[in-house]
Formats: structure tokens, sequence, C-alpha cells
């Protein structure tokens, strides 16, 4: 049992046991970002019903509902603004809205900010939280993966600009298969849930369950395919720190 | 194993490519008639499937090469000391594997690779499995073939009832096929006889030439890559690779790959543009594969390192899906410039049956959920995801194999033909500016302020920093 206050107090980490509870893109941004820095990018960009789609209910009132509920229109948030003097580029998803699913409005959002951030030459931040594509805008929502993987070659391997991606708690299927693993530097919070294919789905193809821990961030550390654990509450320093080493680099010659 | 003991067992493939069938019949009375007759019938232009329909009593198993010579012996029994690991064990055809044991010395004619290849014509004609909705067709047919049975036995004449019904089933066929629903067509996607990657690369390439392993230490079965002819033209051909049967299905893990087999895909993509190849991907998997091992190992780094490092090859990318696209799993080989589909396959993000039990709380819903998604080719089209749809011959590509790939092979020859025009600063900007304009937003909207109060508002009052404008 843990009392919100002090849960929100301790940047939504479980004291005893350092686990890393979902925290909303607001209550990310807010600390990291220098105040007065902040400028937000397509505020305004929201997603269509591009198949009339329409299961127990419709996608256009589904979009409507989360979107009251939620406070959000989308399911990131992208801008730019200074942390520890440094100007960056984060995106910032949020499990909330529509389980962080990837529809079109975030493949463009955060193809904006890779954009934005390859013309500004800026090191660009994306944390990730999705239970992955949005099944309710089809193929189109599979191709945003694509998208954004040709957005991040510009910026990465032809600009050779810093990508540094925060992979969170759950951080699952279209968003692991694209951005959330192709960071320069990968680092995952405590306990996050990352994973291609879910729990269930794996359990269902083998037969079998699936033993504790499995997709936990720390399995992953031990098979190499993160880079580092960072506890929440250095996340901002560390960010600023690996920003400086990257740019103290001495032989850059583009 | 040295060039001397390669058998020269093959018809040389120009010679022999138009004339088929016939020609072969009057070189067969030696005691390899049966290896020469797949070898020329392999080297022609017939379908593969098609020719396992035709010659009946094509007994592949039972060929037997005598005369070898003592080092040909010796090579052979290092070659199986060697082959003595138990994973080995798993291969469906132990005798054929890396190539047959057991060849005789006779001169080589033509091209060894056909003798590289594994995937060879299946032993036994697989059972006739029709789908939900051709029943009534089978009903017909059925009808049909009591009417001659009748006649032959009565010796009466029925052959204007015969003609009849053929010609109603005929009618009813194109009717059925005309007009398939999305669920239909998935069906058709998903039938365990549809042409498979490597049925369409035989009968649409001159030369093929299968190329293995991610130097890594995996070969992974579920994705083939090789180099192949076209028209003379060589190509890089990628592809998922189906059972035929259920044995070849679980050797090939029924066409889903783990990271090995995307990590193999990008080598064989490097190489490719290495070398100036283009590069063809075949796309055809229910997706990729949800295993512990695939975990562990990177599935989802090995996809979303392949979708990124394709936006990169200086080499034009077709990418045609012949069967089922799953998700991640086909899209981490199918970032091209140009998208094909055939006329009955589908394209998904989420297959029909998980869709429907997570929203619609039950896998029965999987029909609604197989419309409401448009996932067949000529809904892709209208959204622009797919830039042409490839016809199929009546009756799906599983009814006529050979003519389902000649019209692949001449949609992709149409693309390529545009794409090699161009150069690889052109292709790589196209190749971005179509997956860029892949997506449907609504901007400008005035949204409820109630919609926003979780986003932080712009606090910014940096001098010069205006709002962000892209050039």
């Amino acid at each position: 049992m843990l009392h919100i206050k002090f849960s929100k107090q301790n940047k939504s980490v479980c004291e005893e046991r350092g686990n890393h509870l979902s925290m909303d893109s607001m209550e990310r941004i807010e600390p990291s970002i220098d105040p007065n820095t902040w400028i937000p990018l397509d505020e305004d960009t929201i997603s269509k019903d591009v198949l009339s789609f329409c299961d127990e209910e419709s996608y256009e009132n589904r979009l409507i509902r989360s979107q009251e509920k939620t406070g959000l229109p989308e399911a990131v948030q992208t801008g730019i603004g200074y942390s520890n003097g440094t100007l960056i580029a984060p995106g910032v998803m949020d499990f909330q809205f529509m389980g962080g699913s990837m529809g079109s409005a975030v493949g463009e959002k955060i193809t904006r900010l890779i954009e934005y951030a390859t013309q500004k030459l800026l090191p660009l931040v994306l944390v990730c939280a999705s239970g992955g594509a949005r099944m309710q805008e089809g193929t189109v929502s599979l191709m945003q993966m694509a998208k954004i993987s040709s957005a991040l070659h510009y910026y990465q391997v032809q600009k050779k600009l810093l990508y540094i991606s925060i992979l969170t708690y759950p951080t699952t299927g279209g968003v692991t298969a694209s951005f959330g693993m192709l960071g320069d530097i990968i680092i995952a919070e405590s306990k996050a849930y990352i994973a291609f294919a879910g729990k269930r789905v794996i359990e269902e193809t083998l037969g079998q369950k699936v033993p504790d821990g499995f997709q936990l961030a720390e399995a992953l550390f031990e098979n190499g395919l993160l880079d580092l654990i960072v506890p929440r509450i250095l996340i901002k320093g560390v960010l600023s720190e690996i920003s400086d080493l990257y740019s103290s680099v001495p032989y850059k010659k583009n | 194993m040295e060039a001397t003991c390669l058998p020269r067992i093959y018809v040389s493939a120009s010679a022999k490519a138009s004339s088929g069938l016939a020609s072969c019949a009057s070189t067969s009375n030696t005691g390899n008639s049966s290896w020469r007759r797949f070898s020329c019938l392999r080297n022609s232009r017939i379908g593969v499937m098609e020719s396992l329909q035709m010659s009946q009593n094509f007994e592949f198993n039972n060929w037997r090469h005598t005369k070898m010579s003592k080092k040909s012996v010796a090579c052979v029994q290092v070659l199986r000391a060697k082959l003595n690991d138990t994973e080995r064990k798993t291969h469906d055809d132990d005798d054929e594997y890396p190539w047959p044991q057991k060849f005789g010395t006779e001169d080589l004619e033509g091209s060894p690779l056909p003798f590289l290849s594994r995937f060879k014509p299946l032993p036994n004609k697989p059972k006739t499995v029709t789908l939900p909705f051709e029943i009534p067709l089978l009903e017909i047919e059925k009808n049909i073939n009591k009417i001659r049975e009748t006649a032959k036995a009565t010796g009466m004449d029925f052959s204007e009832q015969v003609n009849e019904l053929q010609r109603k089933y005929d009618e009813m066929r194109k009717e059925l096929y005309g007009q398939l629903s999305p669920v239909q067509r998935l069906s058709v996607a998903r039938h365990p006889h549809r042409p498979t990657f490597l049925e369409h690369i035989l009968n649409i390439t001159d030369k093929w030439l299968e190329l293995h392993g991610d130097r890594a230490g995996c070969d992974d079965p579920a994705i083939v890559t090789g180099i192949g002819t076209i028209d003379g033209m060589s190509f890089m051909f990628i592809g998922h690779q189906k059972g035929r049967n259920t044995k070849e299905n679980i050797y090939r893990n029924f066409a889903m790959p783990g990271p090995e087999g995307y990590r193999k895909a990008l080598r064989m993509m490097r190489h490719a543009e290495h070398h100036g190849f283009p590069i063809l991907t075949f796309v055809d998997t229910p997706g990729a594969y949800a295993g512990l091992h695939a975990e562990e190992h990177g599935q989802g780094e090995a996809i979303a390192k392949n979708l990124r490092e394709m936006f990169g090859l200086r080499v034009p990318i077709i990418t045609t899906v012949i069967g089922e696209g799953g998700s991640g799993g086909a899209l981490g080989i199918g970032c091209c410039d140009k998208m094909l589909m055939l006329e009955n396959s589908v394209y998904f993000v989420a297959s029909p049956e998980a869709c429907a039990a997570i929203l619609w709380r039950t896998a029965d819903a999987a029909p609604k959920a197989t419309e409401a998604m448009k996932i067949t080719a000529h809904e892709l089209v209208e959204l622009d995801v797919v830039d042409e749809v490839v016809k199929e011959p009546l009756g799906g590509a599983h009814g006529d194999p050979y003519s389902a790939s000649q019209n692949l092979k001449e949609a992709i020859m149409r693309h390529m033909k545009d794409l090699l025009k161009l150069d690889p600063d052109s292709l790589l900007k196209h190749r971005k500016a179509k997956f860029r304009k892949i997506g449907a937003v609504q901007e400008g909207v005035k949204l409820d302020p109630r919609f926003k109060r979780k986003m932080k508002p712009r606090d910014a009052h940096l001098d010069g920093e205006q709002p962000p404008q892209m050039t």
C-alpha cells in the first residue's frame, strides 16, 4: 500500500522494492526540463479514423473518451527545452492514452521531432511507454514504425547525431521493434517490462509458463540488450553527463 | 569435396528449356533416369508443383548411382562423420544434406547450382484441401466425376451433361473468385498449398543459388536468402519460407523467424548493396517468432536494426507480399522502394484472431476484425500503403502456381526497370518519401482545452527561439 502523495514525492518509485511505477508524461517532463524553456511541438496533431474502425465502440469515440479522461490529445508529447543548460529534443510517450499505442499521430509527431532535431542538430531523447501499434489504424500504424526508423536513419547514420532512448514500464510490440531499441544509448528504468511479444503470446506459442522476471529490464541487461539501468531520480543528471561526454569528442570529422 | 566428386548429371538449361518433358523422356532409359528427369523438369519452364503432378511415377528417393570411385567413397565417409552432429538430424532429408551423399562420376553438364539447392519436389502428392467457400465447387466436381464414371461403366454418352456441368463449374468458379471477401482472401493467403517463396523463385529465376548463415552462430531456416538471375540480371532474393507439409513447417518454424533470421537477412542486404545486387524480398509470415530464445537474443532489436538499415541501402528494393504479412515480422524485410502484393495476400498489424481477442474480447469475432482492419491487397492500395496488386490466376495461386509466378515476375521486372534508372541518392529519397507520406492525422482542429490539460504548456521566453518552423 503506497500513499499517493508519498509516491508522487518519490517520483512514483516504491521505497521498499525500488519498483518504478508508471508515470504520466507531464510528471516526466516537468522535472527534467529547466523552468521557462519548454516549447511544445505539434500540440494539435491528433489521429484520424482512417479505417472507419468500429469494434465495441467506434475509434472516434474511443479517441474522444481517452482525450477527455487523460487530458492529452495523443499518446506522446514532443517539444524542445533546456535540460541542465543543454538544448534537447525530448519526446515522452504516455501509457495512459489508449495504452500508449502508436498510431498515425504518434508516428507523425515523433517523426517531426526527429526531423526538427536533425535540422537544429539537437540531441534526441525518446521516453518509450507503449503497448504496441494501434490496431484501430491497421497497417497504417504498422508503417509508422518504418517511417520513424527512416527519419532515425537520416538522423543517426547520416548526420551522426546522438539519440538516447529510455525504456519505461511497459515498452512492448512495435515500439520495441522500432525506435525503442535503436538508441545510441538505451537506458531502462528498473523492473521495466520490455518485450517484443507479450508474456501471454509467448505462453500460448510455447504452451509453457514464462519464468518470472523474464522480460524485465534486469533480464535484458544480463542478455546484453541495454546499456544502462538508471534510477528515475538520476535520469536528468545522467542525460546531461552523457550529452557532455558526447560533445567532448576530439575526433569528430563530419 | 573435390570437383571430381561432383556428378555431371544435369541437362543444360538453355538447350532443354523450351522443350519440357517430351525431350527428356527420350534420354531417360539409363539407371539415372529419374534424376535426369527431375533436373530436366527443374531447368525447363514448367513449375515445380505442376511437374510433380505430371510425373506420376516420379520416385525421387529411389534413385541410386553406382560405380563410385574409392576417392569419392572416402570423401563421403569423411563428410558423414562431420555431419554426425545431432542438430543435423532434424533436417528433413538427411541423405540429401548438404548435397546428395551418393552420386555418380558422370560428367556434369550445365550448371552445378541446382545440385546445391535443397529444395526438391515433394515425394508424395499433397492431399487436396478445399476451403469452406469452395464447397459448392467440390459438389459440382463430384457430380462430374460420377457422371464420367457412369459413362465409362455403361458405355453410354453423357458428354452433354458433363459439358453442361463443366460450364456451370467454370461460371461458378469465376463468380466465386471474382468477388472474394476479406475473410475468404485471408483463408486463401493461408492456404496450405499456396506457393511458397522457393517455389516462386524456382519458377521465375534462370539460375538460383541459396546462401546461408548470419556468420554469428545460426542459419535460421525460416528466412531463405540467395542470389539468382531473372532475364540475365542478377538479384538478391530474401524471403520467408513456409513449409509445404507439416514436417517442413516444423523445420521452417512456420516461417516465423527469430532474431538470427533478421540478422541473416541484414547481412545479405549489406552484401547485396556492396556488390550492386538489387534486392527482392518476399513476405510470407504469420509474424516474428514469439519464444523465449527469440526474446533473449533481441527479437525487437533485430527487427528495429533492419528497419533502420534498409533505409540506407543504396540499391533498389522491391517487396512482394506473397501470402500473409505478419506485422513487424514482415516489415523487418519490407522497407522498400515498391511494395507489391499478390491479389489474395494480406498484410496486417496484428492477426485478426489476436485483434478480436483484444478488442472484441472473443476470438470468435475474427471475421469482424478481418473486415474492419482492411488487410487485403486492394484495400491497402486505397490506403496508399501498397503500390500494385499482382493478379493471381482464377482459383488462387495454389491452383496454378506457374502462372502466378509469371505474373509476379512481370510486375517485378516492370517496377525494377523504372527503379534501375534512378541514382542511389534519388532512390533513398524516394524510399523515405514513400513511407513519410503514410499516416492520417488531423491538424488545426480546435481542441477542447480539457483535452490538453495534462500537456506541458509553452513557457519559454528564449530570445530568438521562435516557434519551430522547418524548411
